[in-house]
């Protein structure tokens, strides 16, 4: 008998485990962190602006949330390893003029210490900062759902892009992850992790509609995850998404991929340029991205042949075969 | 190959950690001890090794026999499994020379986890029962072992760390629980809980029923007990109790499993002397000795309270022997302190509303209002002391029936001497 006299401090447990086995975190966690970076953190943010500037006349807002929870951890390592391949695709080739990308990330408003995590819009390398600040959750598997809808519920209401709201063009946003929303936006969650009067849940069909008013969204599910193949979860999110669900069979051509879905939204370049652009940097992602992008790059040709007949014959299906 | 049990016939602290480092050691005749196997209790165990050249652990969650090389610690589906303080222990360990402890422990993914809540809960209640304090360790056992007995589908287990979607809900179900039966409980996030169990799932090893069976066919296992015998949640004098079966039907119970029923060494462990932590009955109490004999390794605990000194209570032991099925051996502690101190006394009699009493009367266990009923009686006992004529091994094997096959006249395994059992009852040194 006796008192426990050793230490039951959870952090302190938690590190020396880590301790023990000889592993470390990443980034901000690195130093130890267990909470949300001040700057990610998204209770009380009015709006997140993506806004025209003398510099960047014609800004286009993409924003980028990825579950940082089990094995989608390594999605902010493959995103900042290829960061400056993204930025170069979308600005050398000329997709986009005036990109501004916003990092976020997503946990499990139930359970994780970090359910949201949101970066500024920013033009330059500053969003390197903040994927380097996400905190990256330790959880994963198990119950299929992660609080995507909280993250889509702060996007449709707590962002402000001149590009939709001046120019009437929608914006990009990219949910990367391997599981489901909850069926609702939950007003309890949403008071607490962001600071809103809310006081009924709202069907994440709901918001979904809101935001989709606002953004192009895409929904990537990369192979290797735990539900690539799962109906359930590639079927919720078609039917939110319809044909916006890209399922990647590479992770880490996640950033091409990205680069190429703006580029064909932007009318830039069919599939066939984007791939030989990613031939040209030297990608060797280009089989997995068009595997990837057959499906929405198909239906933007059919898109295409409504409008300019003529534009049939260089339409995804040349690239394809290419492949 | 026999295997032992060792359990502590009293209020706990008689040196089960002594005892079993020494059954592990090379100096026991019995041949090399693989394992330790713990049997019932957690984190709120606290036994002292004390090693020849001077090293000193206080064993919670690790066996006794870890100080001695490749002896090995597995966690029956009894214990109730603390992560956090595991960790922190396994590191005194590493700064004691004893780099891998955490490598050899080995946890059956059933055993219940005692979680910061549970801890909360503890000291809350224990808290709001002022003076009537049972004398909780403040560890979160009682807590634990409550819960999964009311939400036995939702109690958090060892598995669970291993998927933390399922681990989430349930710390989050007894976070909410707890809460709202005591209030807002000072305890962390449960997403730190879930980092942190994780953490222990990816560094110890998780195994299910069907290891424990191939470890006792491969060689001698000591099962190393927690507490005493007269706190058990059933026969022990309630409410002070701990909610843990200290006799030795768990380990018996695991034996049975693995088709080697009652064919271990029931060895009880003894002080020449008796102890107490904390409130509730104890006949032979002596102030005196008390302020005497203050303990190396013991003293008033936050939430145990006092610790408290005595005579060698012969009736309470009989008691402990009866209620637990009886023992084969004796192993008697702190006979260094017997040959200093002339004053240690034996009980072999209570005085009860002038009544002489010899023998406790034991009923069916789980009639805790029966048990309470006894220790308001105890509560009331004036004992009857008598000199110890002879020596200390003699007296007390006779006193009890029973062989004393160790003594231990110190700390270290080198103190420890095996006795000669001489034919019939009692033994020589």
């Amino acid at each position: 008998m006796g008192s426990g006299r050793w230490s039951t401090d959870v952090f302190d447990a938690a590190a020396r485990y880590r301790a023990a086995r000889g592993v470390s975190a990443f980034a901000y966690s690195d130093g130890g962190a267990t909470a949300v970076h001040p700057s990610l953190d998204p209770y009380g943010v009015t709006r997140r602006e993506s806004r025209d500037s003398d510099e960047h006349p014609e800004s286009v807002a993409i924003a980028v949330l990825f579950d940082v929870t089990g094995s989608m951890r390594t999605v902010p390592r493959a995103l900042q390893a290829r960061l400056p391949e993204l930025l170069g695709l979308l600005l050398r080739k000329g997709y986009v003029t005036h990109p501004q990308i916003l990092f976020g990330a997503i946990g499990d408003a139930t359970c994780d210490w970090a359910p949201l995590q949101i970066g500024q819009f920013e033009s330059d390398n500053r969003m390197d900062d903040d994927l380097g600040r996400i905190l990256l959750e330790g959880g994963g598997g198990g119950q299929k759902t992660e609080s995507y809808e909280l993250a889509m519920y702060f996007m449709a209401r707590h962002t402000s892009i001149d590009c939709q709201e001046r120019r009437g063009r929608r914006g990009y946003l990219f949910l990367i992850g391997d599981e489901m929303p909850y069926a609702r936006v939950k007003a309890p969650e949403v008071r607490r992790l962001i600071g809103d009067e809310m006081v009924e849940d709202l069907p994440v069909e709901a918001i979904v509609a809101e935001l989709t008013r606002k953004y192009d969204v895409y929904y990537i599910l990369p192979h290797g995850s735990s539900y690539v193949g799962d109906h359930e979860v590639l079927g919720r999110w078609r039917r939110l998404l319809g044909q916006n669900v890209i399922q990647l069979d590479d992770l880490d051509a996640a950033c091409e991929t990205i680069a190429l879905t703006v580029g064909l939204g932007e009318d830039a370049i069919d599939l066939g340029e984007g791939l030989d652009h990613l031939r040209e940097y030297g990608s060797r992602s280009g089989a997995s991205v068009s595997r990837a992008l057959a499906t929405i790059a198909a239906d933007r040709a059919m898109v295409a042949v409504s409008a300019v007949p003529g534009d049939l014959g260089t339409g995804a299906s040349g690239g394809i075969v290419r492949l | 190959m026999t295997h032992d049990i060792v359990v502590d016939l009293g209020y706990g602290d008689a040196g089960k950690g002594t005892v079993v480092d020494w059954l592990c050691s090379p100096a026991n005749g019995g041949g090399p001890v693989p394992a330790v196997v713990r049997f019932n209790g957690g984190a709120q165990a606290a036994h002292n090794v004390v090693t020849p050249d001077g090293r000193h652990h206080t064993f919670a969650q690790f066996g006794s026999g870890t100080f001695h090389a490749g002896v090995l610690t597995h966690l029956s589906r009894y214990v109730l499994v603390d992560p956090l303080a595991l960790v922190a222990e396994a590191d005194h360990l590493v700064a004691l020379g004893v780099p891998d402890a955490l490598d050899r422990l080995t946890v059956d993914r059933r055993a219940l986890l005692t979680t910061p809540y549970h801890r909360a809960a503890n000291r809350a209640r224990e808290i709001a029962r002022g003076a009537a304090r049972h004398g909780s360790c403040g560890v979160g056992i009682g807590e634990t072992a409550a819960y999964a007995l009311a939400y036995e589908d939702d109690a958090p287990r060892v598995g669970d760390c291993a998927d933390p979607r399922v681990l989430c809900r349930k710390l989050t179900l007894v976070r909410d629980r707890l809460s709202e039966e005591l209030g807002e409980l000072q305890a962390p996030l449960v997403a730190a809980c879930v980092e942190a169990f994780r953490a222990f799932a990816g560094s110890v090893r998780l195994v299910d029923d069907a290891y424990l069976p191939r470890l006792l066919r491969r060689g001698r296992v000591v099962f190393e007990g927690a507490q005493g015998v007269l706190l058990d949640e059933w026969q022990g004098f309630h409410p002070y109790t701990t909610w843990s079966t200290t006799t030795f039907a768990n380990a018996e119970a695991l034996l049975a499993e693995a088709g080697l029923a009652g064919s271990a060494r029931r060895l009880g462990v003894l002080r020449t002397y008796a102890t107490r932590h904390g409130p509730g009955p104890f006949v032979t109490e002596d102030t005196a000795l008390t302020a005497g004999l203050p303990d190396r390794h013991n003293s008033h605990g936050q939430w145990q309270g006092a610790f408290r000194v005595g005579h060698f209570d012969a009736v309470a032991i009989r008691y402990a022997l009866e209620v637990s099925g009886g023992a084969d051996a004796l192993a008697l502690t702190h006979l260094d302190v017997a040959q200093a101190r002339a004053d240690l006394r034996i009980c072999r009699a209570y005085e009860i509303d002038d009544q002489r009493v010899e023998r406790l009367p034991v009923g069916p266990a789980g009639d805790l209002d029966r048990q309470a009923r006894l220790a308001r009686r105890l509560l009331a006992a004036r004992p009857v002391c008598g000199r110890v004529a002879g020596g200390w091994i003699e007296t007390v094997g006779e006193a009890l029936d029973l062989p004393v096959v160790l003594g231990s006249f110190g700390p270290t395994a080198a103190d420890k001497r095996e006795l000669r059992v001489r034919a019939g009852r009692g033994a020589a040194a």
